[in-house]
């Protein structure tokens, strides 16, 4: 790479870095984050809300003589106690038993309005249970009650119960910060590396990419959007970590949070690491949808190359999730190999697993890659400016 | 330079396709000049044009630019004005004469200053802090011509320079123009409004259906065509029609004809025996647009 064309390559970043930083749009942009995770809560709250409203309308039902009722719905009391707020097991009415119990619960099971998902009828030592598909579970559970309910009259003494201190996991912690890195960088690459496919769109629009392709090689034209790219990704990044630590260090037990977070390599080899793995993911996918976003001559084309370009991450997610819960397995392999997930699956493994040597040989390796689909898709972004742009020779 | 030609291009093709755009076309532009380079729309000049600099490649054929083999390394003494005018719309006036001066190597602190001379110069100062896009559209098509001006280039290609601007700025670019001659620079000069041509080109080749047709001076394209002459008689005498050349015509409230090749003057001499009056004569010399319309006639792409 020559001193002018790095020049070149810079003058282009730098255009671009500030033509997106400068803006309105940008706070809107650096915000992105918290509209997600609102619209998160929000659609999560929601789903919470539907269920419980499910949940909290089902009803079982016990139609047995008023002692064993008695007895049954003592036991079902005492079972509830291990279940938290919301877990618990649907609610349970004690019916007394009439002539014909067997009919009295199938109709209290086919009355709609009652909401009734299994009943348990007949005496505790030969009951019958009737659920629906649905209610499965709450058959179960009559089951395990009704057992309780005659273990119980036997019972002499209560169980000895032994509160103990909980053992912390670091196994879990790592594997948290394995998938946490994941899903970060997934994140990162997602708002930022996506964006460059629609980049070309400006300078077609306003017929720039002619001023550019006369003053300098498209391959500047490339890399320079590249990089500014990139110099916003840091900026955001920057951002965001500092708000974030700062707001960590705010938490009352933040020094057993972090100790809990813990990567297998050290907290500051993790952090480099996932600094190394972000860029190299960026710079991979990035350049990979600027080539292919090159080829789209119209905003319609650059919105109907989105959706595949989002599938594919999403794919790379999925599997490289996959590969920070089972980073010794086939797919924890494939995901570690495979140059596209290797990024994700790798930063994963820093929190994980403490080898130093992996990280070395898979940077090398993405490097590489790096490397070869950067030239490849300045290739392709060349062939596509010069075909569909401003530029394209066809006019004549 | 060599022989001070700024751009020496021999046996120039391009192909799209089954098509030929560009064919076998030969350049040889004198440094210091200005150089215009003709044709109807679809002719294959800025194709031409695109090849001397370096954005596209030949298929075949040479170009030597500025001393340089390879026309993208003197891409940072040229200056570009592309007939598609394109400037980011966000970026104010000074920023994006800058931004085009750094793209050719002109650090941003000098390209900023001179932004503001230059802007100043054409009458622009007042929009120097404003956005592209607040400008009209020949304000934004002088700003990016004076983009293209900024890091003093040696050789400045204007592709349709005159297209959209009002006869005062048109003017004003004509200025400009000479201006940069003046300066040393070679202008490569691409229209097809032949006016422009004639009054500021020192050598034109002209160019139709991808393949050159003329080069030369404007004097001689402009003597490939015979003089024109215009003849008025004397009020109400229609029967001197008789004694004009086959190729005479009505012409407003005389005849228009080409010039005897023996000269006017026995022509002349033959009206007076006959006693017809001579109320006007004009002889003149064809314009760059005749001669354009005769060599490039109906078959110009």
């Amino acid at each position: 790479m020559t001193g002018r064309f790095l020049r070149q390559t810079l003058v282009i970043a730098r255009r671009d870095f500030t033509a997106i930083v400068f803006t309105p749009t940008f706070l809107v942009f650096l915000l992105a984050p918290l509209l997600m995770v609102g619209f998160a809560a929000i659609g999560g709250v929601g789903a919470a809300q539907l269920a419980d409203g499910g949940a909290e309308r089902a009803r079982i039902v016990a139609v047995l003589p008023a002692d064993e009722g008695r007895r049954f719905a003592a036991a079902d009391a005492a079972l509830r106690g291990v279940f938290r707020p919301g877990e618990a097991p649907p609610e349970l009415i004690v019916e007394t038993a009439g002539a014909d119990p067997a009919k009295q619960a199938r109709s209290m099971l086919d009355a709609p309005a009652r909401h009734v998902v299994a009943v348990l009828s007949g005496p505790l030592a030969a009951p019958t249970i009737l659920y629906r598909p649905h209610g499965e579970r709450a058959a179960t559970w009559l089951g395990e009650v009704a057992e309780r309910a005659l273990a119980g009259a036997e019972r002499r003494s209560a169980p000895r119960r032994v509160a103990l201190a909980a053992a912390p996991s670091a196994d879990d912690g790592r594997q948290s910060t394995g998938f946490g890195a994941v899903f970060l960088i997934f994140f990162l690459t997602l708002l930022l590396a996506g964006q460059s496919v629609g980049m070309l769109a400006e300078e077609r629009t306003n017929k720039v990419i002619e001023i550019l392709a006369a003053a300098v090689p498209l391959e500047s034209v490339f890399l320079g959007k590249l990089i500014g790219m990139f110099g916003v990704a840091l900026l955001f990044i920057a951002f965001w970590a500092t708000l974030l630590g700062q707001g960590l260090m705010l938490l009352p037990d933040h020094a057993a949070l972090i100790e809990r977070i813990a990567p297998a390599v050290g907290m500051p080899l993790f952090v480099a690491l996932f600094l190394i793995y972000f860029t190299l993911a960026f710079l991979l996918l990035g350049a990979v949808f600027l080539g292919v976003g090159a080829q789209a001559g119209s905003m319609r084309e650059i919105q109907m190359l989105s959706l595949p370009i989002t599938l594919f991450q999403v794919g790379m997610f999925g599997l490289s999730s996959a590969a920070a819960a089972r980073p010794d397995s086939a797919v924890g392999l494939f995901a570690a190999i495979f140059p596209f997930s290797s990024p994700f699956a790798m930063a994963a493994r820093a929190a994980t697993s403490p080898a130093i040597l992996p990280h070395l040989a898979a940077i090398a390796w993405q490097m590489a890659w790096v490397a070869a689909t950067v030239m490849l898709a300045a290739r392709l972004f060349r062939r596509g400016v010069l075909k569909s742009g401003g530029a394209a020779p066809a006019r004549h | 330079m060599n022989d001070a030609l700024a751009v020496c291009a021999t046996g120039l093709v391009k192909r799209f396709g089954g098509h030929v755009a560009v064919d076998h076309v030969d350049l040889a532009i004198p440094a210091g000049t200005i150089y215009g380079v003709l044709g109807p729309n679809g002719a294959g000049k800025t194709t031409a044009l695109r090849m001397l600099m370096g954005i596209i490649d030949p298929d075949e054929g040479h170009c030597r630019v500025l001393d340089h083999d390879r026309p993208r390394a003197a891409g940072d003494h040229i200056g570009y004005l592309p007939e598609e005018r394109g400037l980011y719309p966000g970026m104010k006036a000074r920023e994006a004469i800058a931004f085009m001066g750094a793209l050719r190597g002109l650090d941003w602190k000098t390209g900023r200053g001179r932004a503001a001379e230059l802007l100043d110069a054409a009458g622009l100062g007042h929009a120097a802090d404003q956005k592209i896009r607040k400008l009209s559209k020949g304000m934004a098509q002088l700003v990016q011509l004076l983009g293209a001006l900024v890091h003093r280039p040696a050789l400045l290609v204007l592709d349709e320079p005159f297209s959209g601007l009002d006869p005062v700025n048109q003017e004003r670019l004509e200025a400009l123009i000479r201006g940069e001659q003046a300066r040393g620079a070679t202008i490569l000069l691409c229209t097809h409004v032949m006016a422009h041509a004639q009054r500021l080109c020192d050598r034109i080749a002209i160019i139709a259906g991808g393949q050159r047709r003329f080069e030369g001076t404007v004097a001689e394209a402009r003597a490939l065509l015979p003089l024109r002459a215009h003849f008025v008689p004397k009020a109400g005498d229609d029967t001197v029609r008789a004694l004009l050349p086959a190729d005479a015509e009505r012409s407003g409230d005389g005849y228009a004809f080409t010039v005897p090749d023996e000269g006017m003057e026995a022509l002349l001499a033959r009206l007076i025996e006959k006693g017809h009056g001579v109320a006007g004569l004009s002889i003149e010399r064809p314009g760059l647009h005749d001669v354009f319309v005769a060599i490039v006639g109906g078959n110009g792409r």
